[in-house]
């Protein structure tokens, strides 16, 4: 499965692509992570905040092809996709492994995958480069075999998804 | 002298390591701390303390591989009701890993938002292992560091500080298995339960 997940609404979600599955979080309602592990160790593999987010988890997990697509802030994604990321932590367990000489979480049913990362808005060369570290660690985290982050203007959003479901849909 | 006001950004902060993390920072600073949480509707009440106080001191857990929610939120209003008067800000964050370097991407956001909004940046403390390593004997690895850290915000000789288990990967690894299986066993849910490959 090929995911788009965008923290806004774009014309290109309202197209006929029949290969992708587009999540625009600004429709949907997301409350965010009180820390609580339930996930973890009341209802494992299940947040026990029974919201959109519910939804949303299960298909990132699935997709082998993912499309982050997030407006940044002090080099990090902004609220509504770090609320959408926070809530999922139930596609991993509590236990610890080893990966690349680091501890990590065992992750449950994850598909491995290539990711591309659109962070978009008024960036400067720095904190472009605080993102490009936080998406490296969330490689490991978020099971990315391969990755790219590309840092464009709000205005040239709409055209960047577009580029992107062209190559992933050759 | 110089007065610290200490804001726990944790989403459970009522709950949290942070707190407790907090506790011991104002045990061992000979400045007077404040002890705050940031909640959904006591932003602006915090921005406007700020101007009264030399230091704050963000508390709060790594999440994702970055700042938690709660603070992204906070430091947004914060950033839209600057202080007349900017005190320092220093920050201590703890994650679950047991590499205290997990948390150098938070530090790095903390220390663009300074620059970007006119805060000097103080003191920086990373805790790994953060869950769980108060209720082990190596608290008072925890201790110590805690100590450097708080005189250095005291003597305003700011600097960067880290501490976790001394132990190996795999021994942490072990560890962490145990603690989170009783976890789960105080909700009536085993380790085979836990380990569910099944999502939702
Ligand atoms: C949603 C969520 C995301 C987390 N992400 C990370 C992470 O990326 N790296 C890490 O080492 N620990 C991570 N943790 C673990 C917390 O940092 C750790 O449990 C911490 O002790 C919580 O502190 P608190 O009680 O002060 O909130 C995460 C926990 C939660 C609930």
């Amino acid at each position: 499965m090929k995911l788009v997940l965008s923290d806004r609404n774009l014309d290109v979600f309202q197209e006929h692509h029949p290969t992708f599955d587009f999540i625009d979080l600004s429709k949907l309602q997301i409350s965010n992570c009180v820390g609580c592990f339930g996930c973890w160790t009341k209802t494992p593999g299940k947040c026990v905040i029974r919201d959109d987010a519910v939804n949303v988890y299960p298909r990132i997990a699935a997709s082998d092809r993912i499309m982050y697509v997030s407006k940044l802030q002090y080099g990090g994604y902004d609220t509504v996709m770090k609320t959408m990321l926070e809530r999922s932590i139930p596609v991993q367990q509590a236990f610890i492994r080893l990966l690349h000489g680091e501890t990590h979480h065992i992750q449950r049913n994850v598909v491995p995958k290539e990711a591309v990362i659109i962070g978009y808005g008024n960036t400067s060369s720095e904190e472009k480069q605080i993102f490009r570290h936080l998406v490296e660690r969330n490689a490991k985290n978020m099971c990315f075999e391969r990755y790219q982050v590309k840092f464009v203007a709000e205005n040239e959003v709409e055209q960047a998804v577009r580029n992107e479901v062209a190559v992933w849909e050759t | 002298m110089g007065n610290v006001m200490i804001i726990n950004a944790s989403p459970r902060a009522p709950k949290s390591n942070s707190k407790e993390y907090a506790k011991l920072f104002a045990q061992y600073c000979q400045l007077q701390t404040e002890y705050c949480e940031v909640k959904k509707s006591n932003h602006l009440e915090l921005c406007h303390m700020m101007a009264g106080f030399s230091d704050v001191l963000f508390v709060f857990p790594l999440y994702a591989d970055s700042i938690p929610v709660t603070l992204l939120n906070f430091l947004k209003t914060l950033e839209a009701n600057l202080p007349q008067t900017k005190p320092t800000i220093s920050v201590m964050i703890n994650c679950g890993f047991i590499e205290p370097q997990q948390n150098d991407t938070a530090v790095a956001m903390l220390q663009l938002f300074c620059r970007k909004n006119g805060f000097p940046f103080g003191s920086a403390f990373k805790i790994g292992s953060g869950e769980a390593i108060l209720t082990t004997p190596f608290r008072i690895f925890l201790k110590a560091k805690m100590k450097k850290f708080s005189t250095s915000i005291q003597n305003r000789k700011y600097g960067t500080f880290q501490v976790t288990m001394p132990i190996s990967k795999r021994m942490f690894i072990a560890a962490s298995s145990s603690y989170w299986e009783n976890y789960g066993k105080k909700h009536g849910i085993s380790k085979e339960e836990m380990s569910t490959m099944q999502i939702e």
